[in-house]
């Protein structure tokens, strides 16, 4: 099968000198659903805007869709970027338009005709479970609702991967099971997903590829080791301890069984190498 | 590149004129200024060009005579300016004869109390046989003992060439600066509006609109602030400009040039010339902004 992205020893040091990938090389093939997994300051955000151009590397090839983007003149970047739909984890809607506007707008801003609009538009908001919110503003709707406005928006230019940079982040967890489930179908339908996300439930749950990054190196991919599924959920248990049950917790007054947690969380953290943006 | 969602954007550019008003009040006003002030230079060199045309050709020069010299001594100088070479004509012109034209011309009242003590000096009006030697021809008249100075029309000419000389200088270099503030004032009002909108330019990048299309709106509100300075600019020429000659020609006889047929002319070239000075300030504006990526252009 083709490779959709492919990363060959890639580097990437900033102006400020934090190395934020170091020789990454991996591959993703068309219609793979791929999560990325990693603390934050890992690279995680670096590997993204490399995909997405927004950064250029310092080392090393990068090849989306066939295309070598490596050193893209910038007049082909949106071109590029037509090929790809990105969630963010804040939504970025555009609350004075509604609904509706804020999906068209990703079509009317790569020049679709109103009629293409008129048709596609509906059809995604459908496909999204937000059919009759289109005159809704994005501040009427929960958090999850919004998060698939903006999932309906990275769709709507029929991107051939979407790119979810934690998506589930800002909403609460029965919507974030329902925000990776409809990725899992459009997934079905042949687009490329990439999840980068922190919580390890949705890891655990949606038998996927995990790719983990860690200190800008690819340290386990579950492609290519089956064992490493294990290895990284349970790495991402003690990073990244629930904070819904470390709340409850303190709210009950039983904070002992997690005192071990939080430990290891705060010894993380220190560890972490700060990211140079 | 289509430009079927080209309605959409353009729609939004007039929309950011609105919503970023008090900015757009002061740009339109420093481009009215500009305009206003290019378009009077304009005009100005224009009146001057068509007066030093007319008089080029009119063949009367005035000679004033010194002052207090008996009759018998103005004559003997007439005899000797008509003894000179080119000279066709000599006619004796009295201060009298002078104030009653004056009179005629201005009204009455500014000579009321000048009527005893005419300040006016006697004058002989030559006519020329050829007028390519002029400047030899009032040279040589000038050297005549009793002959003071010369005024003709001509004079006037050289005069407001040299006046028309310095006033074009001057405000080149005010339309120059002038140019550059309203540059200035309109990509900082287009910046304005563009930081308020950083949001939809970052999500505009990121689906893969083309540096093209997420000019647009800005471009397009730079143009309509242009159109708007160039509407009022025309109309306030209309009037300041007939104001203006208004009183000019009560002091200084002579002919402008009609409004209506010049107007027509200061409408186009103030609408290509603010629409255009519009459309660079947003192309100017956005400049730094296109390069940014991602959370640059949201300032994270």
């Amino acid at each position: 099968m083709d490779n959709i992205i492919e990363f060959k020893n890639v580097s990437k040091t900033y102006p400020s000198g934090t190395h934020a990938l170091n020789n990454a090389s991996l591959e993703i093939e068309k219609g793979e659903f791929v999560f990325i997994v990693g603390a934050s300051g890992a690279g995680k955000s670096t590997f993204l805007k490399l995909i997405m151009h927004e950064e250029i590397p310092s080392r090393g090839t990068i090849m989306v869709n066939g295309v070598n983007v490596t050193n893209l003149k910038r007049r082909k970047v949106p071109y590029l970027r037509r090929n790809m739909g990105i969630v963010f984890q804040d939504f970025r809607l555009i609350d004075k338009m509604t609904v509706y506007d804020n999906v068209a707008f990703a079509m009317r801003a790569i020049g679709s005709s109103p009629s293409a609009v008129r048709k596609r538009v509906p059809y995604i908001l459908k496909l999204v479970g937000l059919s009759g919110k289109g005159n809704r503003r994005p501040s009427e709707l929960s958090g999850g609702e919004q998060q698939r406005v903006s999932l309906a928006r990275a769709l709507v230019n029929n991107p051939a991967i979407i790119i979810a940079d934690e998506p589930t982040g800002n909403i609460d967890p029965e919507m974030s099971f329902e925000i990776i489930e409809l990725l899992s179908e459009i997934n079905a339908q042949g687009t490329t997903i990439l999840v980068v996300t922190h919580e390890h439930d949705l890891v655990r749950h949606f038998n996927k590829r995990v790719i983990e990054i860690e200190k800008g190196r690819v340290i386990s991919d579950t492609k290519h080791n089956a064992e490493d599924l294990y290895a990284v959920t349970t790495a991402l248990e003690t990073e990244m301890p629930d904070i819904d049950e470390i709340v409850e917790s303190v709210v009950s007054g039983d904070t002992a069984e997690f005192e071990p947690i939080k430990e290891a969380a705060a010894e993380d953290t220190q560890e972490l190498p700060k990211e140079g943006n | 590149m289509k430009i079927t969602g080209l309605g959409y954007l353009i729609k939004e550019g007039f929309k950011n004129v609105w919503h970023n008003r008090i900015m757009s009040i002061a740009s339109v006003c420093v481009l009215v200024s500009c305009l206003v002030l290019t378009g009077s230079a304009v005009l100005f060199s224009r009146n001057v060009a068509q007066v030093v045309d007319s008089v080029s050709d009119s063949n009367e020069t005035t000679f004033y005579i010194k002052e207090n010299l008996s009759r018998v001594e103005a004559v003997y100088i007439g005899r000797d300016i008509a003894k000179v070479k080119n000279v066709a004509d000599v006619e004796y012109y009295s201060k009298d004869e002078a104030i009653k034209k004056y009179k005629k011309t201005l009204g009455e009242d500014i000579f009321q109390r000048m009527a005893d003590d005419n300040p006016l000096p006697d004058a002989y009006i030559v006519t020329m046989k050829d007028l390519s030697k002029y400047d030899s021809t009032v040279e040589n008249i000038l050297k005549i003992e009793g002959v003071k100075k010369v005024a003709s029309r001509r004079e006037t000419a050289k005069k407001l060439t040299k006046i028309n000389d310095l006033v074009q200088t001057m405000s080149l270099w005010v339309v120059v600066a002038l140019t550059i503030i309203s540059l200035f004032i309109i990509s900082n009002t287009i910046r304005a509006t563009m930081h308020s909108r950083r949001f939809e330019i970052s999500i505009m990048k990121s689906v893969g609109a083309t540096n093209h299309f997420v000019r647009i709106p800005f471009v397009v509100e730079g143009m309509t602030l242009g159109f708007i300075a160039a509407v009022i600019s025309t109309v306030a020429m209309f009037f300041l400009y007939d104001g203006v000659m208004s009183i000019i020609t009560n002091v200084i006889p002579f002919t402008s040039i009609p409004i209506m047929d010049v107007i027509f002319y200061v409408a186009g070239a103030f609408v290509v010339s603010g629409m255009f000075i519009g459309a660079l300030s947003g192309v100017i504006s956005l400049r730094k902004y296109l390069k940014k990526e991602g959370n640059e252009i949201l300032g994270w």
